[in-house]
């Protein structure tokens, strides 16, 4: 599967046929990147929204709600993300989860 | 901290003393069955030598008292009369009981004062110094601090673990699960925790409902008669706490198993994991790996935190070469 393919995710939202898809842009800026802490704070929050979350780096995309998934994006500080949502709380889901990666997952 | 050791008065009596120590002292009663309730005020074992020397003063007649081959001899030494006299100041001294060390038979004389003063006679195999050592355990543990908690304990792989949470949330079950693949139980629904003299807390049933269990639209079971006698463990130490939550509960669970949270129990603080169960989650298994990997972090080998380690360093790095 290459990487790029937006059925690498899970559940897999399907990219192409699916106009309602929301996203946002964010930039990694805590010293130690997307570990265990930041990542769990992810999909704790990505769990209390209905709507399909994924989290895109490098062209690697990702469920918001898998931590383990999360963990293998390897994303360190300076690392450019994609927030995609899609569902009836999409707007909600990537304005929250966006003041997560703005006030740095509350680390250095 | 205590600053002085403050001598505590116990309740224990003898006759809990016999039955705890429970063929592990190698001791029989010889004589004074109906004097069994004499309180043994200060859970110690004491050698009266002095006493039988004539020296009285200090002597510790709350303990147990043990008349080992030196005190034997020593009262051999003496006259006969001498040593009736002696004797009789040893029991009258409102002492618990006294044991004979090295299966050492006491003479008729003694029987008799014993009888008199209502002092039970004991025996044991053991050595002195051998006996005096188990036998301070056994009256420590009698007289450790206790306590009773609602949960269901087992032993899973070597592993005591508590599983604890709301009636009805399924501990009985999983434990019913965690029998099924061989491991054993320890208490259903009530356990007894006793923190002994290393702080370790140690489980056990409670004796009425031991190795019994209920589990629902069934009744009582009891469990050594279904699933053999290796199902069951009369005393485990415990290592884990397993609290059981809803899966619905709107409670932060630890995704990650890095916060090491822990509960304290008798003032023992110890690992606990919190667990939400959900339709289709096989608990017996996730508990059984909630165990494994409590033995894994006591051998000092922590995944979560080790995973967590290698992802902060290759962030580092990644982050580090993108500024280049």
């Amino acid at each position: 599967m290459s990487p790029s393919s937006p059925t690498t995710s899970n559940p897999p939202p399907i990219k192409n046929a699916n106009v309602s898809e929301l996203s946002a842009s964010h930039t990694i800026e805590n010293k130690y990147g997307l570990h265990a802490r930041p990542c769990s704070a992810l999909v704790m929050l990505a769990g209390e929204f209905v709507c399909d979350i994924d989290i895109e780096h490098e062209d690697i995309r990702v469920s918001a709600k898998s931590i383990l998934g999360l963990l293998t994006l390897g994303a360190g500080m300076g690392a450019k993300i994609t927030l995609y949502a899609d569902g009836p709380d999409a707007q909600a889901a990537l304005d929250a989860l966006g003041k997560l990666f703005e006030n740095k997952f509350d680390e250095e | 901290m205590a600053k002085k050791k403050v001598r505590k008065e116990t309740q224990i009596t003898v006759r809990d003393f016999l039955e705890a120590a429970d063929g592990n002292l190698g001791i029989e009663l010889l004589a004074g069955e109906k004097h069994l309730d004499q309180p043994i005020v200060e859970a110690m074992v004491n050698r009266p030598g002095l006493a039988l020397a004539g020296f009285f003063k200090y002597f510790a007649n709350k303990r147990i008292q043990v008349l080992g081959l030196a005190e034997t001899t020593y009262l051999k030494s003496l006259g006969p009369e001498e040593c009736q006299a002696r004797l009789r100041r040893l029991f009258k001294a409102r002492i618990p009981c006294v044991v004979f060390s090295r299966n050492r038979r006491p003479s008729k004389e003694i029987k008799i004062l014993a009888e008199t003063y209502r002092v039970p006679l004991l025996r044991s195999k053991l050595v002195t110094g051998d006996f005096i050592n188990r036998a301070t355990l056994v009256v420590e543990n009698l007289t450790a601090p206790r306590t009773r908690r609602h949960g269901t304990m087992v032993e899973i792989k070597g592993i005591g673990v508590l599983i604890q949470g709301k009636s009805g949330i399924g501990k009985s079950e999983i434990a019913l699960a965690l029998l099924e693949s061989g491991h054993s139980l320890v208490s259903d629904d009530s356990v007894l925790l006793m923190r002994d003299s290393t702080r370790q807390l140690i489980g056990s049933a409670p004796e009425l409902t031991r190795y019994h269990m209920e589990i629902r639209g069934i009744g009582f079971i009891h469990v050594s008669s279904l699933f053999g006698i290796t199902s069951i463990r009369k005393r485990k130490a415990l290592d884990l706490v397993v609290e059981l939550i809803r899966g619905d509960e709107k409670t932060k669970i630890d995704r990650t198993g890095l916060t090491g949270k822990s509960c304290s129990i008798l003032g023992v603080s110890v690992p606990m994991v919190t667990v939400p169960v959900a339709p289709g989650r096989d608990m017996a298994n996730v508990i059984e790996v909630a165990a494994m990997n409590q033995k894994l972090k006591n051998l000092g080998h922590d995944a979560a935190k080790e995973l967590n380690e290698s992802i902060i360093a290759h962030n580092i790095k990644s982050a580090s070469n993108k500024k280049r």
